[in-house]
């Protein structure tokens, strides 16, 4: 599904969240991937992901999915999903998903222009896009856009707008650091596209109270 | 989803969980309003009541309201006996994901996905049907790979189960394509029928990337009044075998 594509935020904070996908298809490639998909697993992994997993684990990375485990779950898989939030590091994954030439395809979501020129720079030729074209609707039944950063880093709605709201006041009030916040948040998202770092970023800026906001704009 | 009364210390640890904001303070309990529920299964799952007293009754496992689950929660894979012939898990199918190696999208086409209910708030899948029976009446042809086909009553009219109507859901894709030439027409008219629905749509459309990497709908979409977002998801031609055209 669309999980990644929809997520909100600004070019500034979206500048470093990418979601790396591995994806069979079940007309094509999909029969016996399960060695594909590990070795496609080791060469994310090597580039210390902030997240991964896929719905049919049941659980994130960020929620206590064991590697080893996940590794050897693969035979019944037929997808991986993980996030980054350095540029660099998508760079060398993909560059060595490039050498591996493991068949499988390969689905990134950032910042339009950033991934095609990574892309670029590897001699990739960008195939296909699912482009957002935003919300329609009653859109006055969303919660204001700093939630919906957070919570459409989870593209199947499982993080939920008051919990949000209650990790964003706790860390405002000192009662909880923002990264204990974002490990938190993450629970529900059982697909690893969840992005920790940026989630702290978010429940930092956040934090910072009115009058401070005023300063820096100052 | 449903929480037992007697177990309930009413310590209010679920409340924050829940997606679409339906566990309430009772008397002398928590409770969850059962007809706004998708059955999601996030309180049950992430809340870590201290009593475990939130379950799913036998109830939410019956059709029709097995259909809400099946629609909520990623884990659970849609029923044998109500989906026969879908082969594709998921609210969606594999879309442009594998577009590489299916050619499921050609130069001369679009595909379009529209997510009711997302972000965050749930669609009833009576305001799926006002789309998918507009769609019909365009002669667009609705995905029929994606869950949703099954929900549908009359796929030439584009209505559903009447059964179903009232049952709600965290979100439903519904997938098509179009020929190129219909952009302009296919967008004016579901701009209009968006405005209609009692909920939010995540719209999305795949396109092919052109040979020196452009993408020129976005100009098209522009003139149009939509606004492209900067960030998408990108399939990078790395599938084998390549299918070009």
């Amino acid at each position: 599904m669309s999980h990644s594509a929809h997520r909100c935020g600004t070019v500034k904070n979206l500048q470093n969240d990418y979601t790396i996908y591995a994806r069979t298809s079940r007309f094509v490639n999909r029969q016996g991937c399960g060695p594909k998909l590990r070795k496609i697993l080791e060469i994310l992994l090597a580039e210390k992901p902030v997240n991964f997993g896929s719905s049919h684990s049941g659980k994130s990375f960020a929620a206590g999915l064991d590697p080893k485990e996940y590794a050897e779950s693969l035979d019944k898989a037929y997808a991986i999903a993980c996030c980054f939030s350095d540029r660099s590091a998508v760079r060398n994954v993909l560059e060595k998903l490039k050498e591996a030439d493991t068949g499988i395809s390969i689905v990134v979501s950032g910042l339009i222009d950033e991934v095609r020129n990574v892309a670029w720079e590897l001699d990739l030729k960008p195939h296909s896009a699912l482009l957002s074209l935003g919300i329609h609707g009653r859109k006055e039944l969303l919660p204001e856009e700093k939630i919906l950063e957070v919570t459409t880093m989870c593209g199947h709605g499982l993080v939920a707008t008051h919990l949000v709201e209650d990790v964003m006041d706790k860390v405002k009030a000192g009662d909880l650091t923002p990264e204990k916040g974002a490990k938190f948040l993450a629970q529900p998202c059982p697909c690893g596209i969840f992005n920790l770092h940026r989630c702290i970023e978010i429940l930092k800026d956040s934090s910072i109270t009115d009058s401070e906001n005023e300063e820096n704009k100052s | 989803m449903r929480i037992d009364p007697e177990k309930c210390t009413e310590c209010d640890q679920c409340v924050d969980f829940c997606p679409v904001t339906c566990i309430f303070e009772g008397d002398g309990t928590y409770f969850i309003d059962e007809d706004e529920c998708v059955e999601c299964g996030v309180c049950l799952l992430d809340s870590d009541c201290p009593t475990d007293a939130i379950y799913m009754p036998e109830d939410s496992k019956r059709y029709p309201r097995s259909i809400r689950a099946a629609f909520s929660d990623p884990a659970v894979q849609y029923p044998e006996e109500l989906f026969p012939d879908l082969k594709q898990g998921g609210r969606g199918t594999e879309e442009m994901k594998t577009n590489d190696v299916t050619g499921k999208f050609g130069r001369g086409e679009y595909g379009m996905t529209l997510e009711l209910g997302r972000p965050g708030i749930g669609t009833r899948l009576k305001e799926v049907e006002k789309v998918t029976s507009k769609l019909s009446s365009l002669g667009v042809h609705i995905e029929d790979d994606n869950a949703l086909y099954f929900l549908l009553e009359d796929p030439e009219k584009g209505t559903l189960k009447k059964e179903l109507l009232e049952e709600k859901v965290l979100s439903v894709i519904v997938e098509f394509k179009i020929d190129k030439t219909q952009l302009e027409d296919v967008v004016i008219d579901l701009s209009a029928i968006l405005e209609t629905v009692d909920t939010v749509v995540s719209w999305g459309l795949v396109t092919r990337f052109e040979d020196d990497g452009s993408l020129p709908v976005t100009e098209r979409l522009e003139k149009l009044g939509i606004q492209v977002r900067p960030n998408a998801k990108i399939n990078l031609g790395m599938g084998r075998p390549l299918v070009e055209e």
